[in-house]
């Protein structure tokens, strides 16, 4: 299975991330609105890469399930890692002045939410969305 | 099945079918079938038996082909799978029964005893299977139908629109219903949807909630919704279950609901005189 | 990039026809209040037709406008908001209550006139 990987470091690597998402998510057959979801959630992340570890990767992969295709959005980085991850989990909760509206935003724009943190190691998170 | 087995069976074979079609007919009473007519029913009895018989000369695999043939027919006229297999185990008795007649001895009648189980039930076994596969075929259809009665969006005057809901609404439905008013509202550029849920039966959280989401959606995309067809017993549950919709206009009729959406998009409706 | 800004008599048309990025956004931001300021507009249309999503960051600043124009007098309505970018937001959570929006540029103008006037 091919896997395109960007690595953030910048502002202009959330656009270049999210632009890969959409190519990909569209190749696999997702209709616009789950495009929307998927590249909206890669936004997120790597924004949340930007923003907090300043240096990380988002990689998206194609995945085959038993009877099932779907796209997979990794996102990992060696920042400073997430103190409380149930208050991250939180709507509104935000360090940021943003929404907080991220995380548990992408958790329900994906179909499966995995995330890894801790704290002066960095933060993995891995979702999935599968075609319907 | 052991040849000394068979030949028993062939040579008892006017016997256990009579036994058979005689008990059957008690099953038949608590099933209901008398309304099906005795020629049918008497023909088709017996074809079972011959189906199952022939399973004994010629093996296994032409009874399975045979046999799923029959079901399919008998699935398609309606008769229940217990009566089939409240059948088998008549027959599986009556033939117990008349082999052990002759008083064979006990080892024996064990093999025998163990030989008919198995038979029988690879004989269920086909019969579940051509059910089961019957009613996951039957299932899948009717999820189709529904699928294709899901919410149209009716454009009834300029700029206003109405969506009935009619059924119950899960999750997989909500995401269609969603997608649907939302491309209606651009193709028929509506400003006023009325959202219709007379036909549906039962609103809890999880049906409010989705259709919430569709109309804080519908607001986004430019338009303005309005839930009409609440009956009493269904503002009850909203307001029992905490659930709150002061955010979002609603009416108790469809008939309200398209007059504030006339207000709303400084329409009138004007009585002509002649 | 700058996201071009066109005048009205006492009104602002915007169309978004990039991809919005982090930087673009904020830049506009800063461009309409000048902008506003200058021509002292009443009322601002911000077209979305061309845009195929909206993440948080986004929804933030642009709803961090509405509000900074009502400060300053001048009403804004969001226009042609996507089907899937809308419901993208809605399961985000992202609601953005307060913002007026209409279907297309020609409803959103009229929006902002029906509240100007009354």
């Amino acid at each position: 299975m091919s896997q395109t990987c960007v690595e953030v470091r910048s502002e202009w690597s959330i656009v270049a991330a999210r632009q890969a998402g959409r190519a990909v998510a569209k190749e696999i057959g997702f209709g616009s609105v789950d495009q929307a979801r998927i590249t909206t959630a890669i936004s997120e992340l790597a924004r949340n890469i930007y923003l907090y570890a300043k240096v990380g990767e988002i990689c998206i992969e194609k995945v085959v399930d038993a009877n099932k295709v779907g796209v997979k959005v990794s996102a990992s980085d060696d920042g400073p890692g997430i103190k409380d991850l149930r208050r991250v989990m939180e709507d509104g909760y935000t360090t940021s002045g943003g929404l907080g509206a991220g995380l548990p935003g992408v958790k329900r724009l994906m179909d499966e939410f995995f995330i890894d943190s801790k704290e002066g190691e960095g933060t993995k998170i891995h979702a999935v969305k599968w075609l319907r | 099945m052991k040849p000394s087995v068979t030949k028993l069976i062939e040579t008892k074979r006017e016997i256990i079918i009579e036994d058979w079609l005689n008990k059957v007919e008690e099953v038949r009473r608590e099933h209901h079938l008398e309304n099906i007519s005795d020629h049918v029913y008497t023909n088709t009895n017996k074809e079972f038996v011959e189906i199952i018989l022939s399973a004994v000369g010629h093996g296994q695999e032409l009874c399975d082909e045979q046999l799923s043939q029959f079901t399919e027919r008998l699935i398609q006229v309606g008769w229940p799978l217990s009566y089939l297999t409240r059948g088998l185990q008549t027959f599986r008795k009556v033939i117990l029964d008349t082999l052990f007649e002759d008083g064979i001895d006990g080892k024996r009648n064990f093999e025998i005893y163990y030989e008919v189980e198995d038979w029988v039930d690879q004989i269920v076994n086909t019969l579940v299977n051509e059910y089961s596969g019957s009613w996951e075929n039957t299932i899948f259809l009717q999820k189709m139908a529904l699928k294709e009665l899901s919410a149209p969006l009716i454009p009834v005057f300029e700029h206003i629109s109405v969506m009935p809901l009619i059924g119950t609404i899960d999750t997989e439905r909500a995401k269609l219903i969603m997608e649907n008013l939302l491309n209606g509202v651009i193709e028929h550029r509506s400003q006023v949807v009325l959202i219709d849920i007379t036909g549906v039966p039962v609103v809890d959280t999880m049906v409010a909630n989705h259709i919430i989401q569709a109309s804080e959606a519908v607001r986004l995309v430019g338009a303005d919704c309005i839930l009409v067809g609440i009956r009493p017993e269904i503002a009850q549950t909203i307001v029992n279950l905490g659930i709150d919709l002061s955010q979002f206009p609603t009416k108790s009729t469809l008939k309200k609901g398209i007059a504030s959406a006339l207000e709303m998009t400084k329409k009138t409706i004007v009585k002509l005189e002649n | 990039m700058r996201i071009p800004i066109l005048k009205l008599k006492e009104y602002l048309l915007v169309s978004v026809q990039i991809e919005l990025d982090d930087q673009t956004a904020l830049q506009f931001q800063e461009d309409i209040l000048n902008k506003i300021h200058e021509e002292g507009s009443r009322g601002v249309v911000i077209d979305l037709t061309s845009v195929d999503f909206i993440d948080s960051f986004i929804a933030k600043v642009l709803g961090d406008v509405v509000d900074m124009s009502n400060l300053m007098g001048a009403k804004v309505v969001l226009t042609g908001i996507q089907p899937a970018v809308a419901i993208t937001l809605v399961d985000m959570g992202i609601l953005m209550h307060g913002v007026p929006t209409a279907l297309d540029l020609e409803q959103g103008l009229e929006k902002l006139q029906l509240e100007l006037e009354g």
